[in-house]
C-alpha cells in the first residue's frame, strides 16, 4: 500500500514540475522569435488576439471592444479579447511583448504604459513596440468634486490649498495616469494636497459620494450621469479647448492653470513584427476613426474619436514621456 | 412601482427574450458547474454576441448566465466535493457528506430550493429598496472594510476544523500567498524572486480549484485500490418534507441577509458570503459538532447566501453604477455598450430596461431551480462513471479553466502548485478553508489599512472611533471572548468530573 502512495506522489510532483517547466518555457518561446509569417500579404487569416491589461468594463476595455467591433470588419477576422487584469498592467504588456511578432496579437493601453517604466515597476515602455497607431483619446480629464463641496472653480480650490497645505484630500490611484496629473497640478500650482489611493475609477466615484475625499481627478465620460444627477460638479478638464460634449466645464488653461493632459490609447504589436501587417492593421484603423457611425458611438462615451499614424503616436508619446519623467513621480 | 415591474414583464415576454434566458440559464449552470469556468468568463464571451440586440435582450441573455452561473457551482459541490465557484465553497463541506451517505438527491433538493429562494429574496431586496441600501454601502469606506475584514478572519476560529492552532496558521500561510506580486497601491513586486510571472501574484481560481479539487483527485486516486465508493444510484431518496423545509426557516432568513449585505459591499461578493453565512449557521446551532459531517444545514447556509449575494451585488449597480464585483464590472459594461448611462439616473432616465431587468432575474431564477430539478438525477449519475474516467477529466477542465482566467500558462502552474500543497495540508490534517479565506481576505485587509492611514494621514484612531468600523471591532471582541469562555468553561467542566 504505502509503495502505492509513493508512486502517486512521485507521479502527482511529476506533474507539477512538468507544468512548472511548462510555465517557465513559456517565457523561452516568447524569446524565439521567429520572422512571423511569410505570407504577410494575406494577412490576417486567422482571428487576431487583443489583450487589454485593464478590468472588463472598464474605459479601456469599452474603447479597445468597439474599436474591434469595426475593426472585424474592417479587416475580415475575428477579434478576441483577453481582459490581462493584474499587477498595474504590466502583465498583459508583458505578455504582448512575450508574444510572437505576427501580427495576432496586438497590445490596446494607454499612458500608463510609460509611467510603469518611469515609476521603475518594468524595464520596457511604448518605444519597445511596434506601434500601430492611436484611434481614440480621452481629452475629459476633469477635477470633479462633490456638489456640496466648497469649491466652485480651480481658483477656490488654490486659495484653500495653498493657506491648508496637505489639508485637502484628493483621491487618485498610486501610479496611474491620475496620480500624475495631480502631481503636475501641484507643481504648476505650487500646492500641496492630501494624495490618497482609493483605487480605480469605480472606487472613486464611490469615495466622493461618501464624501470621504474632496476632489477625484477622472474623465468626465465616467461620471456624466453623476454631473447630470446634480450629485457631482466638474470643476475643468485638463484640455486644450472645451468639450463639444460638456461645453459648460471650462479648461485649466481659461482658469489660469497651464496644463493639458490626455488620455491616450495606442495599439502595439510585439517589436519585429514585419512591416506590411503593421500597415494593414494601421491602415484598418485609420478607416475605422473615419466612419461616421464610430464617431457617434465614441462621441456617446465622450472620448475623441482621433486618428495618428504610427509615427505622430511614438511622436506624442515620446513628448509625453519627458513630462511625465520631469514630474518625478516617485 | 408594480406597475412598472408589470410594464417589465411585458417586455421579456416575448418569445425571443424568454429563449435567451432559457439559453443564458443553461449555458451560465454549464460554466458554474465546471470548476474553472466561471460566470464571469460567461458573461464575458457571450458579451459580444449582445451588441446587435436591444438593450433588454441583451442583459436578459446576461442575467440568465448570472443566476445560472452562481447557481451551477453546486452540483460539482456536493457531486464531488469540487467547489464549481467560489461561491459554492461552503457547499462541500456538508453536501458531499450527504452525497458520500446516499442523501445526494436530499442535499440537491435542499440546495436547489435554498438557492431559489435566496435568489428570489434578494431580487426582492433589489427592487424593493435598491436606493436606500445603496446609500449605506457608500459609508462604507477604508475603516469600515478594515473592521468587517477584521471580523471575518476571526471566523477561520469556526472553520478550524480539530485543532485551532492549525486553522489559524493555514490562514496565515493563506494571507502570505497573497502577498506574492504587485503590492495594493505602489505596485511594487513583493516575494517574486525576480521571476516576472510571479509580478501578478496568484489568482484566486487556480488556488481555488488547485487547494480543492486536484489535492481531492490526488486523494482519490490513492484511495482507489482501498474502496470502491458505492452509492446504489437506484436508492437514491429526493424527498424532503415541508417540516424539514421549515425547520431551516431561521437559518436560511440568516445566511440570506449575509448573503445579500455582503453582495451589496463593493468588493466583498459572493466567494466571502458562503464561508461567513456557513460559519454563522454553525456558531448559531446547538450542535455544531454535525457540521461536516453531512447536515442539510450547511447547505441551506451556502447555497441561500451565495444565491442573495446575486441581487445585493446588484444593488450598487442599478442604484449608483457601481460594480460589486467581476460580475457586475462585465454587466456595467454590458450598459455602457447598450448605450445605456450607468449611475444615480439609470432608474429615471432608462426604468424600462432596469425593470426588464428585473423581470428577468425573476424568469431566470424560476428556469434555474426548474433545469436543476430536471437535471437532478441526471446529475447524480455522475456518480456512477468510473472514478478513473471522470477524474482525468475533470483534470483537463480545471486546467483549462485556470489556463482560461488570463490567458497564462503561469496559472496552470500554480493549480498544480496548490494541488500538491492541498494533498499534503489534507495529510497533515491541515484544514484549507482558513487557506482560502485568508487569501481572498489578506489583500483586502492590507490594502484597507494602508488607505485608511493615507486618508487619515498616518492617524490610527480612526480605525477605532468610525462608529461603524468601531461596532465591527467590538462585535469581533465579543465573539471571540464568547468564544474563550465557553472553552474554558468546557474544561473547568471537565475537570471537575
Amino acid at each position: 500500500m504505502k509503495k502505492m502512495i509513493k508512486k502517486v506522489l512521485f507521479g502527482a510532483l511529476l506533474v507539477g514540475a512538468v507544468a512548472v517547466m511548462g510555465a517557465c518555457s513559456e517565457t523561452v518561446e516568447g524569446t524565439e522569435k521567429d520572422s512571423g509569417g511569410k505570407d504577410s500579404s494575406s494577412y490576417p487569416t486567422k482571428p487576431i488576439e487583443i489583450v487589454v491589461p485593464a478590468g472588463a468594463g472598464g474605459d479601456t476595455d469599452l474603447n479597445t471592444r468597439t474599436m474591434a467591433k469595426y475593426l472585424e470588419k474592417e479587416l475580415g477576422t475575428t477579434m478576441i479579447i483577453t481582459n490581462v487584469n493584474a499587477a498595474g498592467g504590466t502583465t498583459g504588456t508583458k505578455k504582448v511583448l512575450d508574444s510572437k511578432p505576427d501580427g495576432y496579437t496586438v497590445l490596446s493601453y494607454h499612458n500608463s504604459t510609460l509611467i510603469s517604466k518611469i515609476l521603475g515597476l518594468v524595464d520596457y515602455t511604448y518605444s519597445d513596440f511596434d506601434v500601430a497607431g492611436m484611434g481614440v483619446m480621452d481629452k475629459g480629464n476633469a477635477f470633479v468634486v462633490n456638489n456640496k463641496s466648497e469649491f466652485k472653480s480651480l481658483d477656490d480650490l488654490i486659495a484653500f490649498a495653498k493657506e491648508n497645505p496637505e489639508k485637502v484630500t484628493v483621491a487618485t490611484e498610486v501610479g496611474s495616469f491620475t496620480h500624475l496629473q495631480l502631481l503636475a497640478f501641484e507643481a504648476a500650482t505650487g500646492t500641496k494636497f492630501n494624495i490618497v489611493d482609493v483605487g480605480g475609477a469605480s472606487d472613486k466615484i464611490t469615495a466622493l459620494l461618501g464624501g470621504r475625499i474632496d476632489i477625484i481627478p477622472t474623465q468626465l465620460g465616467l461620471v456624466n450621469s453623476y454631473v447630470e444627477s446634480g450629485d457631482f460638479r466638474a470643476l475643468g478638464i485638463m484640455s486644450d479647448e472645451r468639450l463639444k460634449a460638456a461645453p459648460d466645464v471650462p479648461t485649466f488653461k481659461e482658469q489660469g492653470v497651464d496644463l493639458v493632459m490626455d488620455k491616450f490609447f495606442f495599439w502595439g504589436f510585439p517589436k519585429g513584427t514585419p512591416e506590411e501587417i503593421v500597415d494593414t492593421f494601421t491602415k484598418a484603423l485609420e478607416k475605422v476613426v473615419a466612419n461616421e457611425e464610430y464617431q457617434k458611438e465614441m462621441e456617446g462615451f465622450m472620448v475623441e474619436p482621433v486618428y495618428l499614424n504610427p509615427a505622430e503616436a511614438n511622436e506624442l508619446m515620446e513628448k509625453e514621456d519627458k513630462f511625465y519623467t520631469e514630474l518625478n513621480p516617485q | 412601482m408594480i406597475e412598472m415591474l408589470l410594464a417589465g414583464f411585458t417586455s421579456v415576454m416575448t418569445i425571443k427574450i424568454i429563449l435567451l434566458i432559457v439559453m443564458g440559464v443553461a449555458l451560465g449552470l454549464v460554466f458554474g458547474s465546471i470548476p474553472g469556468l466561471t460566470a464571469t468568463m460567461a458573461i464575458a464571451i457571450c458579451l459580444p454576441i449582445t451588441y446587435g440586440m436591444d438593450p433588454i435582450a441583451g442583459m436578459s441573455l446576461l442575467m440568465g448566465l448570472y443566476i445560472g452561473g452562481v447557481s451551477g457551482g453546486l452540483i460539482p459541490a456536493i457531486l464531488l466535493k469540487l467547489p464549481g465557484t467560489p461561491s459554492s465553497i461552503a457547499t462541500t463541506f456538508d453536501g458531499y457528506p450527504m452525497a458520500q451517505k446516499g442523501e445526494a438527491g436530499k442535499a440537491f433538493s435542499f440546495a436547489i430550493v435554498s438557492s431559489f429562494l435566496g435568489g428570489l429574496l434578494s431580487i426582492i431586496v433589489l427592487i424593493m429598496i435598491a436606493p436606500p441600501l445603496g446609500k449605506i454601502a457608500l459609508q462604507f469606506g477604508p475603516f469600515e472594510y478594515f473592521a468587517i475584514v477584521i471580523f471575518s478572519l476571526t471566523l477561520i476560529a469556526s472553520l478550524s476544523g480539530d485543532s485551532l492552532p492549525k486553522g489559524v496558521m493555514a490562514g496565515l500561510i493563506g494571507i502570505g500567498f497573497a502577498m506574492v506580486g504587485s503590492a495594493p497601491i505602489d505596485a511594487f513586486p513583493r516575494f517574486t524572486f525576480g521571476f516576472s510571472s510571479l509580478d501578478a501574484g496568484f489568482d484566486l481560481l487556480p488556488v481555488l480549484i488547485g487547494l480543492f479539487a486536484i489535492s481531492e483527485i490526488l486523494l482519490v486516486a490513492e484511495k482507489k485500490y482501498k474502496n470502491k465508493l458505492k452509492v446504489d444510484i437506484k436508492n437514491i431518496s429526493y424527498k424532503v418534507t415541508i417540516k424539514e423545509y421549515l425547520d431551516q426557516k431561521w437559518n436560511f432568513l440568516r445566511s440570506s441577509v449575509i448573503g445579500v449585505g455582503i453582495g451589496i459591499l463593493p468588493g466583498i461578493g459572493g466567494g466571502t458570503a458562503n464561508l461567513i453565512a456557513y460559519a454563522a449557521a454553525k456558531n448559531a446551532s446547538k450542535t455544531p459538532e454535525k457540521y461536516g459531517e453531512g447536515i442539510p444545514n450547511g447547505v441551506v447556509a451556502s447555497e441561500s447566501s451565495n444565491n442573495a449575494a446575486i441581487g445585493g451585488a446588484l444593488v450598487p449597480l442599478v442604484s449608483l453604477g457601481i460594480p460589486g464585483d467581476t460580475v457586475t464590472a462585465m454587466l456595467l459594461g454590458g450598459l455602457i455598450l447598450h448605450g445605456l448611462q450607468p449611475g444615480p439616473l439609470l432608474m429615471q432616465n432608462h426604468g424600462d430596461v432596469v425593470f426588464g431587468i428585473f423581470a428577468a432575474l425573476l424568469i431566470a431564477n424560476i428556469f434555474m431551480a426548474l433545469f436543476l430539478f430536471i437535471g437532478m438525477k441526471g446529475f447524480i449519475r455522475l456518480l456512477s462513471i468510473p472514478q478513473n474516467i471522470l477524474l482525468p477529466i475533470i483534470i483537463t477542465l480545471c486546467v483549462v479553466g485556470a489556463y482560461g482566467v488570463n490567458s497564462r500558462l503561469f496559472d496552470v502552474g500554480a493549480l498544480l502548485f496548490f494541488g500538491v500543497l492541498g494533498y499534503f495540508m489534507v495529510k497533515f490534517k491541515y484544514p484549507l478553508t482558513p487557506l482560502v479565506l485568508g487569501f481572498i481576505l489578506g489583500p483586502l485587509l492590507e490594502t484597507n489599512l494602508r488607505r485608511g492611514l493615507m486618508l487619515s494621514q498616518g492617524d490610527f484612531m480612526p480605525f477605532l472611533t468610525e462608529p461603524i468600523a468601531a461596532f465591527f471591532l467590538l462585535v469581533t471582541v465579543a465573539s471571540l471572548g464568547l468564544k474563550f469562555y465557553s472553552g474554558w468553561k468546557k474544561k473547568r467542566r471537565l475537570k471537575v468530573y
